[in-house]
């Protein structure tokens, strides 16, 4: 209630504000871009010289508003690695003023001075944001030269790679499926290829990777820890262009170009694999007629109808392939659309309307001589979301919309064309209808202060058909509740409050505060160590509810050597309610189950227990953002805790994910300017597991005895990581390089799994053994670009 | 049905195959105090029934489980019968006097170290095997006629009742050895139908002129569980969070009370 008065006041102070500003005032806005490919610059500020602390940021498609008295200004646009633009403007009517910037050609050695705002970290109100430059991830090295934002978010502190070479991640406690990824703002519901090793994100295709760890604004919800939001590129709105790589792993080719020159634009960006090419290296001809390979599709276009009006579509097409000759297929992969409507209401008033599709789906198929097997597993969403951004005046602005999802979710269908008898086998279908409106507001009463805070309120409803169970204590079914089509099963409602503060104590430092509740309503079941394409997402039920987070953070922000050196430390505290586990001797959900038979649990939410977690810790980031020796030093500290009544006595246990120290180290030297270096290191704590203590005979089996669930851990986890770029020829029409990295260039033997058996050599012993995955692994790209 | 064996493993593997490596390492796991292990099963076979009762040892150790001698053991019925097991052995309790009999309910109770153990168990009726059929695999894919690796497993065939809920094991003994594979099956998809399963153990294929008898054990659901689990942690080395397996016993003993009805049928292979 509190909260809720307090908006209410906030919203009067807008209203107020709204008559002050009626006088003589005007409105100058328009776009920030870039003066060769005419690509909008997300983040830009645009600085008002006689008026300071007063500007703007751009939103995500580049448009600004500002509104300030009648008079004589000189207007600065900025971006990080662009020369900034000023001009000159006699402000006596609502003006338009669109920017081009040029990237800055840095001479060797030389400072780079123009950052987005040279203090930006300091002067923002968000915190626990990590943006990621598209263009500096290719200094990067990485697995199999395929570079990859997700590995490059993983670099920085309070986010953590779920293991060896893999693409997902945690952030500040939360498990995997607790971050929010967004790809033009459709969810992507699974963001690896490969077992994880490779993200569905094709670097060439990107243009913008925000990542918000805490204080997530209130347009985004329904999920925990994190927002992931991706955009993709629009394309060279004025010449044509190809751009591509040669790797190890992958070859890759965009093409982008006007469609209509200056008033629309079009790009189509491509990745395959040929790991399946390995195979034939292998003269074991059960493995060499495999295929194996994943593919990325991401293609993008835009127009402008006119200054008020310009319309989106993008989608994304990705699937991993893996099969045995005439034997077995398997395939799974995401699908989203997008098509956004951009709308200037007024000089002040943005609108942006999305049409957003959004799938991931797994196929299996068996064909056993005459017989045809098929299984079948999807999540759908339609979502239509309407967003609006008031610009009031230079001190006030108001951010609003509305959001409506519907999700479809086919957890496992079971098709047998030669023997219908076992057609029972299919799952029931869940259908959900996921709502929310929000309304953000935020506030630079003085040049010291700034706020911003907002409310989402969000719904999600069960709807039928289908049979609901309700379970005793021991797993069995008690009571059955029959849902016919359309019919509302349950509703969930919550009210999610979000604040950020920041409080600018000399040009130098800051202190800021935020608050996020945040709610989870779809769930991941995941029992394996790593990611796995058949993890099943199950929906809030009559026994599942929503995952609720609150967390709060304080951030000291504090910049050296005229803005050349970033400091900032973190500490967080999340408490989280509803949180999932499988049972001990949990019946899980599994396709695959013990040898030939198929497990499909149809009472998978009475094998789940519900409890709490916390998990805090501390952050600390240093970083030198130009000159010739670049990058970042990382260092978190920090604790996850899970409290469940039937696991471990009802006391707190490490989550999985949680991981005491995580350090990285983040390093890259310009030798001269035809070679740049690079190394990154990092070091966490092993993952919580649960290994046996003892050992013991039943049925003539040896069989391990576990005391605790999570109570052992993983070995330290350390590895060097080196790469280097030789640039070749760079002229205007063709620029091409080479980059070489090498992962684990000291071969430390990772551990990736530890499991126990009985020693081979002596059968009244028992042995653990560690499994190793990768190490030397050197690999060498050749881009290029028209 | 065609059959096919294909496990998440199998491809996993392939994968990892081109860079991967292990190694034995030392790894500090704690040590317990020992835990009492129950194994005791009552059939509808005449008797005598056998309780074992041992104890944990550290993982590291040998493999040597120590006895528990000295405890006190009965087993008694839903009917009044009940009989105190004599220690035959070290560890081995022997009931020689009580018969199981199906439809009874039978409670097993143990009483050692001050402590007192119980676990019940009801005894299904049997449920005979109707056929045993050898079926010949290929890469994992029945009939499939290229490929290198041949295996042949033996396919079970029987009539389960019209009631719901019913709880099935199969044992296979190889030339007299029984093996310890786990082979599960409930009703819960094809009740009071045929129910055909193929046992596809992990062992070598068979040879030509080998005998396999197959038992068909029937029990109640806690014995089940207790199977289902034990065999789930068998093949959970990928699994994140591995348990021990769910014990019909109070009182945090370790194994298991079965009393189960079982038929056998023999093949030999061609």
């Amino acid at each position: 209630m509190i909260t809720c008065k307090f908006f209410l006041t906030a919203l009067a102070v807008v209203v107020l504000g709204l008559n002050v500003s009626a006088q003589s005032k005007y409105t100058i806005n328009g776009y920030v871009k870039d003066i060769k490919t005419g690509e909008e610059l997300i983040g830009a500020n645009v600085i008002i010289r006689e008026i300071p602390a007063t500007g703007a940021g751009t939103n995500t498609y580049g448009f600004y508003s500002v509104t300030i008295p009648e008079g004589n200004y000189t207007i600065t646009a900025q971006y990080i690695g662009y020369e900034p633009k000023s001009v000159t403007v006699v402000l006596k009517q609502n003006t338009k003023q669109d920017f081009t910037l040029a990237e800055s050609a840095t001479q060797l050695g030389e400072v780079i001075i123009a950052a987005e705002k040279k203090d930006g970290n300091i002067s923002k109100t968000q915190m626990g944001i990590e943006k990621i430059d598209v263009k500096e991830i290719r200094n990067i090295p990485v697995l199999m030269g395929e570079k990859d934002v997700l590995k490059m978010i993983q670099l920085r502190p309070g986010v953590k790679s779920t293991g060896e070479g893999n693409s997902g991640f945690y952030v500040r406690g939360g498990s995997s499926d607790q971050n929010l990824i967004l790809l033009d703002e459709a969810t992507v519901y699974n963001a690896s290829h490969l077992l994880g090793f490779f993200s569905v994100f094709n670097s060439d295709a990107l243009k913008d990777v925000t990542l918000y760890k805490g204080g997530q604004p209130s347009e985004y919800g329904g999920r925990l820890s994190s927002v992931l939001d991706i955009r993709m590129k629009e394309g060279n709105d004025k010449k044509y262009g190809l751009e591509g790589g040669i790797g190890l792993m992958a070859t890759r080719l965009t093409i982008e170009g006007p469609i209509v020159k200056e008033k629309g634009s079009f790009t189509i960006s491509g990745r395959r694999t040929y790991a399946d090419l390995f195979l034939f290296f292998t003269k074991d001809s059960s493995i060499n007629q495999n295929k194996l390979y994943f593919y990325d599709l991401n293609i993008k276009a835009n127009y402008r109808i006119n200054d008020k009006n310009r319309i989106f579509l993008s989608g994304y097409f990705g699937k991993d392939v893996f099969g045995m000759k005439n034997v077995f297929g398997f395939d799974w992969g995401n699908t989203t659309g997008t098509l956004r409507w951009n709308h200037l209401f007024s000089e002040k008033m943005f609108s942006n309307t999305s049409l957003i599709f959004s799938n991931y789906n797994y196929n299996i198929n068996i064909e056993p001589a005459g017989a045809k097997v098929k299984i079948i597993s999807r999540i759908q969403d339609y979502n239509i979301k309407q967003d609006f951004q008031y610009y009031i005046n230079s001190k006030n602005k108001l951010k609003f919309g509305l959001n409506s999802i519907y999700h479809r979710i086919i957890p496992g269908a079971f098709t047998n064309e030669t023997d219908s008898s076992i057609s029972k086998l299919n799952l029931k279908n869940n259908h959900d209808w996921e709502n929310a409106a929000y309304i953000s507001y935020e506030f630079k009463p003085t040049t010291l202060f700034s706020l911003e805070c907002g409310i989402r309120l969000s719904s999600f409803t069960v709807i039928g058909p289908g049979d609901f169970y309700t379970y005793n204590k021991t797993g069995e079914t008690t009571d059955t509740a029959s849902y016919s089509s359309d019919e509302f099963v349950k509703t969930y409602f919550n009210i999610e409050p979000r604040i950020n503060a920041n409080y600018i104590i000399d040009e130098k430092s800051s202190l800021k505060i935020s608050y996020a509740k945040n709610t989870q309503n779809l769930h991941l079941l995941s029992n394996f160590t790593s990611g796995n394409p058949t993890d099943l997402w199950i929906p809030n039920s009559n026994n599942v509810k929503p995952e609720i987070a609150n967390q709060i953070s304080f951030g000291y922000f504090r910049n050296f050597q005229d803005d050349n050196f970033e400091f900032s430390t973190e500490i967080y505290y999340k408490h989280l309610q509803n949180q999932i586990e499988y049972k001990d001797g949990a019946k899980q959900f599994n396709i695959f189950g013990n040898g030939n038979e198929l497990i499909f649990n149809e009472n998978v939410e009475s094998q789940l227990l519900f409890g709490r977690g916390r998990a805090y810790g501390i952050e600390f980031s240093l970083r030198k953002k130009s000159g010739r020796f670049n990058g970042w030093a990382g260092y978190t500290l920090a604790k996850t805790e899970k409290k469940i009544a039937g696991i471990n006595n009802g006391e707190y246990f490490p989550a999985k994910q949680d991981r005491t120290h995580d350090i990285s180290l983040v390093g890259i030297y310009e030798l001269s300017k035809k070679w740049t270096i690079s190394a990154t290191w990092v070091y966490y704590t092993g993952n919580a597991v649960t290994f046996p203590s003892g050992k013991y005979q039943v049925a003539g089996q040896i069989v391990y005895y576990y005391t605790e669930r999570n109570g052992y851990r993983m070995p330290d986890y350390h590895r060097l990581d080196i790469g280097a770029t030789w640039q070749r020829k760079k002229t205007e029409k063709f620029e091409s390089n080479w980059s070489f990295s090498l992962y684990n260039a000291y071969g430390r033997k990772n551990a990736f799994s530890i499991t126990f058996r009985e020693d081979p050599d002596d059968p009244s012993k028992t042995q653990a053994v560690q499994t190793t995955l990768f190490r030397w692994i050197p690999s060498f790209t050749y881009n290029f670009k028209f | 049905m065609k059959k096919y064996i294909f496990r998440l493993s199998d491809w996993l593997i392939i994968i990892l195959i081109l860079s991967s490596c292990t190694k034995v390492i030392d790894i500090d796991l704690n040590s317990v105090s020992p835990q009492l292990v129950i194994e005791g099963n009552i059939s509808d076979l005449p008797g005598p029934y056998f309780v074992r009762l041992s104890k944990t040892v550290n993982f590291n150790k040998t493999n040597l489980f120590p006895p528990l001698s000295g405890a006190i053991v009965k087993i008694s019925d839903n009917t009044g019968n009940s009989e105190i097991l004599t220690e035959t052995s070290h560890g081995l309790y022997s009931a020689s006097l009580i018969q199981g009999t199906p439809g009874r309910t039978y409670e097993l109770t143990v009483i050692s170290e001050e402590k007192v153990y119980k676990a019940i168990s009801t005894m299904p009726v049997a449920v005979n095997i109707d056929t045993l059929t050898i079926q010949e695999f290929c890469n994992g894919i029945q009939g499939a006629s290229t490929g290198n690796i041949i295996a042949k497993y033996i396919n079970v065939q029987f009539y389960d009742p019209p009631e719901i809920n019913n709880y099935y094991r199969f044992i296979q003994i190889f030339n007299g050895v029984p093996q310890d594979d786990i082979f599960l099956i409930d009703d819960q998809l094809h009740n009071g139908q045929t129910i055909s399963n193929l046992l596809a153990h992990t062992r070598n294929s068979f040879q030509p002129e080998d005998t396999v008898t197959v038992l068909l054990q029937r029990f109640d659901k806690g014995v089940y569980e207790y199977f289902r689990t034990l065999s789930q942690l068998r093949s959970a080395e990928l699994s994140s969070a591995p348990s021990n397996p769910l014990s019909n016993f109070s009182n945090g003993a370790l194994g298991y009370f079965s009393a189960y009805s079982v038929r056998s049928k023999t093949i030999v292979i061609p």
